[in-house]
């Protein structure tokens, strides 16, 4: 999803005044691209959509210290993947996160033709993370690393299983073309 | 014959592959493939459509800003008078001798800790941050027991009652102190 979101200066200083309409207007401009980033990364709704709330209570919090260097909704998106990842991070915690669900469970089976984004949110949350802020959101390994608080190289073999699952789930032929590929 | 990996497909993508990557994918027609279908998938990714919210969050993001400010008004308020009423009791206090001395070095000790405790709790800067429900449950319970107690401070401006004031402040310092064991553990709990 490609977000070209321009707010006007003048809304982000009324905002940054403590203008109430400004935050809500804010809120508007941003509400669902931050809910799709984090609905993305999660696999629970709820979980994306208490993202959102945190996300803008974060924005609404410290839009003072935004100083205009770059667009507003990098610094807005930033905010929101952290929150994001802080979840995963934080459900790893509690529970081991289950390893992303191999092709045959759940109804599907090697070959089976689902969609993409089917096939998307059978990945555990950590490789969604990955695969969307690396390909989508055009995060750099080394900023998703920073972001994680794990190594480039987790993210780099991260982003590679993840795709080797989708293509297992998605290419009937996937078992079949010899070498590795995996 | 060996075959790319997936790592050097996205190695490749990103311009980064290996010199034989490179070469290799140049005359293997099923690396292209497997190439070719990875930018089909990134391709296709960034074209799903946007996921909207299924429910407007503004209403409790804004009950959560006035909450918040209308909090801060008040521990300001309280604090001010707090501040006067404290003045106004080492002013009697300095002139009695005798159980107002020990009273006195009790206030001061307790006013003292609470300071500590205020600047302690500047190190978590919660307000950039954001709890869990429960974590901000307790955070606002805490804060609110806090406010009531400076509140009653602030009265006692009007009648001086220096045990009660002594008690006051030392109950303060008693929360001050869960408050900011609750901002702690959240900051070590999210590796801050």
């Amino acid at each position: 999803m490609t977000v070209s979101l321009a707010v006007p200066d003048i809304l982000v200083a009324r905002a940054q005044a403590g203008d109430e309409e400004a935050l809500e207007a804010l809120y508007r401009a941003f509400e669902t691209p931050v809910y799709n980033l984090a609905r993305r990364m999660l696999k629970r709704p709820e979980d994306a959509e208490d993202v959102l709330q945190e996300t803008f209570l974060e924005v609404v919090r410290s839009i003072t210290q935004y100083r205009g260097e770059g667009h507003l909704w990098g610094w807005v998106r930033r905010i929101a993947s952290t929150k994001a990842l802080m979840r995963i991070r934080r459900d790893q915690i509690r529970a081991t996160e289950p390893l992303d669900e191999e092709p045959g469970k759940h109804g599907m089976h090697i070959g089976a033709n689902i969609d993409l984004e089917r096939a998307f949110e059978q990945l555990s949350e950590t490789s969604r993370a990955v695969v969307w802020l690396h390909d989508v959101e055009g995060y750099t390994h080394e900023e998703i690393a920073e972001q994680m608080g794990k190594s480039v190289s987790f993210s780099k073999s991260q982003l590679a299983r993840a795709h080797a699952r989708l293509r297992r789930m998605l290419d009937v032929d996937a078992g079949e073309a010899g070498g590795t590929h995996a | 014959m060996m075959h790319c990996t997936m790592e050097d497909l996205g190695a490749l993508r990103a311009g980064e592959g290996s010199v034989w990557a490179r070469r290799h994918i140049t005359t293997c027609a099923s690396c292209q493939k497997e190439l070719e279908a990875l930018y089909q998938r990134v391709a296709q990714l960034k074209a799903l459509p946007a996921l909207r919210p299924p429910r407007d969050r503004w209403p409790a993001v804004k009950a959560v800003i006035r909450a918040e400010r209308s909090r801060k008004r008040r521990t300001w308020r309280a604090w001010t008078g707090s501040l006067a009423a404290a003045a106004v009791l080492a002013g009697i206090l300095l002139m009695q001798p005798g159980q107002s001395g020990q009273l006195y070095a009790e206030l001061s000790t307790a006013k003292q800790q609470s300071a500590t405790l205020e600047d302690s709790l500047q190190q978590y800067d919660i307000d950039g941050r954001v709890l869990s429900g429960h974590a901000a449950a307790v955070v606002a319970d805490l804060e609110d027991r806090i406010s009531a107690i400076d509140g009653s401070l602030a009265q006692q401006r009007q009648d001086v009652q220096d045990a009660q004031l002594v008690r006051l402040w030392q109950q303060r310092v008693g929360l001050m102190r869960q408050l900011v064991n609750a901002r702690a553990t959240r900051a070590r709990y999210v590796g801050l």
